[in-house]
């Protein structure tokens, strides 16, 4: 996928934008261009959102493009259709940019085929904690709404305060609020795909991008910054192995965590295999080396080995720090060492679906800053 | 009447000393029992081969971090304990054991088990505020004059099933004096061999039933207030769907399910992986989806799966990112299931699951 082309085209908001942006899918799936919208909706008990594919016109008046929570990942829900193949529909999945780029490093494991999925995704504010929200989902919509209009990301989830990659487009289509005249939006095409969906739907490419650029560029830079911040003092309460078993120390072994992040696709985990499960005599000797024996054992280094694992395609997406019953701050951990891992080997989780996973891509020459000074 | 060590200390503090009789003299080689793990006072299960480190060890902290049961089966899973083990667990939790040892998931061989009349335990949500610990006093008031504390579990709240079965040794933790005087029953010929020597008071002893009995009472009106809420919701799939409808799939209650014990489940199997075309036939058929799919599907079938075993122990509700009322659910399908058979799960280690049993005569009352 290319970078952002400079010319966007403008949508002219009709009643709300919300509104505006159903009406652009509407119009997606009347002029054929695809047939379904996988897209978040009010659960019918009204107190939280679910993606729902959607093929019934009539049904889009319901949706929210941009829900106030993440309650699935976005990534998992396109896997989920995706996994065993590509379907004959052409469906548009509206994700936020984190759910994107899941899902574009879930192509690059082998776990989505993207064929027929045009991905849109939107200038994101961030979510609400989950946990927050369902305790009074209607003070959630209140709140969420109000931070919108204020600009503000207190309310938000710790790790959406300090996202430098709201606007990040991986897709095909982003609609950009940012910077856009009142009473529009941009609509950004980032491939083939989304150039061939705006040419059918006779939208034209005609608007600068400055004003969204500089915008974007600005918000990333000043969350950049209060991301490194954030993570220094991070590190400084967590690094160590005494920080990390302290930090780890209510975990309750119930790898939540790994279930709901898009990226920890296998289906049997190594911590759940038979690898971890041991003859009582181990357990026994393990507690007489110091006396008594955590129990369940081996918390933090589940928590280590997951990081080893999904690190290089962490995108962030608050979802294990979501689910975790013990508000074990997972999600940040996990965005500060992804943003390590990832420096090193100059990858952006989800950034670009052609650029390779660095461990299946061998360069004879690299990492010899941690080879043995000897 | 029944042996009992009868100590004037709390029962936390009695029983730390019994057990550490147990560690000092070899009469057994380990102890599970609730610790206290670091500065912060948080809790968890621990198994415990120094004597010194007893000194930490909380056996009836109100705190369920997760259903020991878990534990104890992963401890022998792989084969019996080649060593005396004493556990200390809720009796909830032994039945919860006693439930996977019947479905080979562990060995009760060379474990003994101490519980007590059980009068709950706080949220898991509170461990995590770390607010148990100035409502300790509260608790034990309460339990004091056989009242029910607002605060804890609503599944504990409700249950009636606070003695324990199959434990060697009861702690008395409900009634008066409980803060005074730890009273721990020796209930097998096991247990009476096990603290032998001890230097201790032994004498004969009674669980008062007439008390038991009236916060059993209480217990049940609870159960009626906590089902009525519910009630309505689990018949019809609507009701379902608005009880479950913002699951968020995270599978957290299997997992903490001391029952649910598959390696995998089906629900993560490829069973219940769909091709593209399903989606579509579905689809063209309804005009919406929901995905990922099979939400409702997900809890009809662990309940199925679960019911005949459920010690309504909680967990499940415990662990619930989006708080659903698992557990009140779940207890009231499980009883009315076990109802049917008679069974009440984890009594005793003998009795036969209801479902590998064959009776030639039974449920004619379902037939047509």
């Amino acid at each position: 996928m290319n970078k952002p082309k400079n010319k966007a085209a403008v949508v002219k908001v009709k009643n709300d934008i919300e509104k505006s942006v159903l009406d652009f899918l509407k119009k997606g799936m009347d002029n054929e261009i695809f047939d379904a919208v996988l897209i978040p909706m009010k659960v019918p008990a009204g107190d939280s959102f679910a993606y729902v594919l959607i093929k019934d016109k009539s049904l889009l008046k319901d949706a929210s493009y941009l829900p106030p929570v993440m309650p699935v990942q976005g990534a998992n829900a396109v896997s989920s259709i995706t996994r065993l193949g590509k379907g004959k529909m052409k469906i548009a999945a509206v994700l936020r940019p984190c759910e994107t780029r899941a899902t574009v490093e879930l192509t690059k494991l082998g776990q989505t085929d993207l064929e027929n999925i045009i991905l849109i995704s939107m200038d994101c504010p961030g979510v609400l904690p989950l946990s927050d929200f369902v305790k009074d989902p209607k003070k959630g919509m209140k709140l969420f709404d109000e931070s919108i209009q204020k600009g503000e990301d207190k309310s938000m989830r710790p790790v959406c305060q300090i996202c430098d990659k709201s606007s990040m487009v991986s897709g095909d289509i982003h609609i950009g609020t940012l910077g856009a005249k009142k009473d529009t939006f941009f609509v950004i095409s980032n491939s083939n795909k989304g150039d061939e969906i705006l040419s059918k739907l006779k939208i034209s490419k005609k608007e600068d991008l400055d004003n969204w650029q500089s915008k974007v560029k600005n918000i990333s830079e000043e969350k950049l910054k209060k991301r490194k911040n954030a993570h220094k003092t991070l590190k400084s309460k967590v690094g160590g192995l005494d920080n990390l078993l302290d930090t780890f120390s209510q975990c309750i072994n119930c790898h939540n965590c790994m279930r709901v992040c898009p990226v920890c696709y296998c289906r049997l985990c190594y911590f759940d295999s038979d690898k971890v499960k041991h003859p009582s005599d181990d357990y026994l000797m393990r507690a007489e080396k110091t006396g008594s024996l955590r129990c369940p054992s081996d918390i933090t280094l589940f928590q280590m080995g997951r990081m080893m694992h999904m690190s290089l395609s962490c995108v962030s997406c608050g979802m294990c720090e979501d689910a975790c019953p013990m508000d074990i701050p997972v999600a940040q951990i996990f965005s500060m060492v992804a943003d390590e891992t990832q420096d090193l080997f100059d990858y952006v989780s989800g950034r670009d679906i052609e650029e390779p996973l660095p461990f299946v891509s061998y360069k004879e020459k690299e990492l010899e800053e941690m080879e043995d000074a000897a | 009447m029944t042996k009992a060590i009868v100590i004037n200390k709390t029962a936390d503090q009695g029983l730390t000393e019994v057990l550490k009789f147990l560690l000092e003299n070899n009469r057994v080689k380990g102890v599970f029992t609730l610790k206290k793990i670091n500065k912060e006072g948080d809790v968890s299960y621990s198994l415990i081969t120094n004597a010194d480190d007893l000194k930490d060890s909380v056996p009836f902290y109100p705190l369920m971090p997760v259903n020991a049961a878990k534990i104890l089966s992963r401890f022998t899973l792989k084969g019996p304990s080649n060593v005396p083990i004493v556990a200390v667990l809720k009796p909830c939790e032994l039945r919860a054991f006693i439930e996977l040892v019947k479905r080979e998931q562990g060995s009760l061989e060379n474990l003994f088990f101490i519980s007590s009349t059980c009068a709950g335990v706080f949220p898991l949500e509170m461990a995590k505020e770390r607010s148990i610990g100035k409502n300790l006093s509260k608790y034990f008031e309460k339990i004091k004059k056989l009242e029910i504390l607002d605060d804890l579990r609503p599944v504990c709240r409700s249950c009636e099933e606070f003695v324990p079965y199959n434990a060697d040794m009861t702690v008395k933790l409900i009634g008066e004096n409980i803060d005074k005087k730890s009273i721990i029953f020796l209930n097998t010929k096991k247990a009476e061999k096990l603290v032998e020597g001890i230097k201790l008071d032994v004498s004969e002893k009674d669980l008062d039933k007439k008390t038991l009995d009236n916060f059993k009472s209480k217990r049940a009106e609870e159960k009626k207030k906590i089902f009525a809420d519910i009630d309505n919701k689990t018949n019809g799939i609507d009701g379902l769907i608005d009880l479950f409808g913002r699951c968020i799939g995270c599978h957290a209650c299997r997992e903490a399910c001391p029952i649910c014990y598959c390696k995998l489940c089906e629900f993560d199997s490829s069973d219940c992986e769909y091709k593209p075309s399903n989606y579509e036939i579905e689809l063209r058929k309804r005009g919406g989806l929901r995905v990922p799919p099979g939400t409702v599907y997900y809890h009809l079938g662990r309940l199925d799966h679960v019911s005949i075993s459920c010690v309504g122990c909680g967990a499940c509700e415990d662990v619930c990112p989006v708080d659903i009322p698992l557990s009140a659910i779940f207890k009231k399908i499980g009883e009315s299931v076990q109802k049917v058979f008679d069974y009440i799960p984890g009594r005793a280690p003998k009795e036969d699951l209801p479902i590998t049993t064959f009776e030639k005569e039974e449920l004619k009352e379902f037939e047509e």
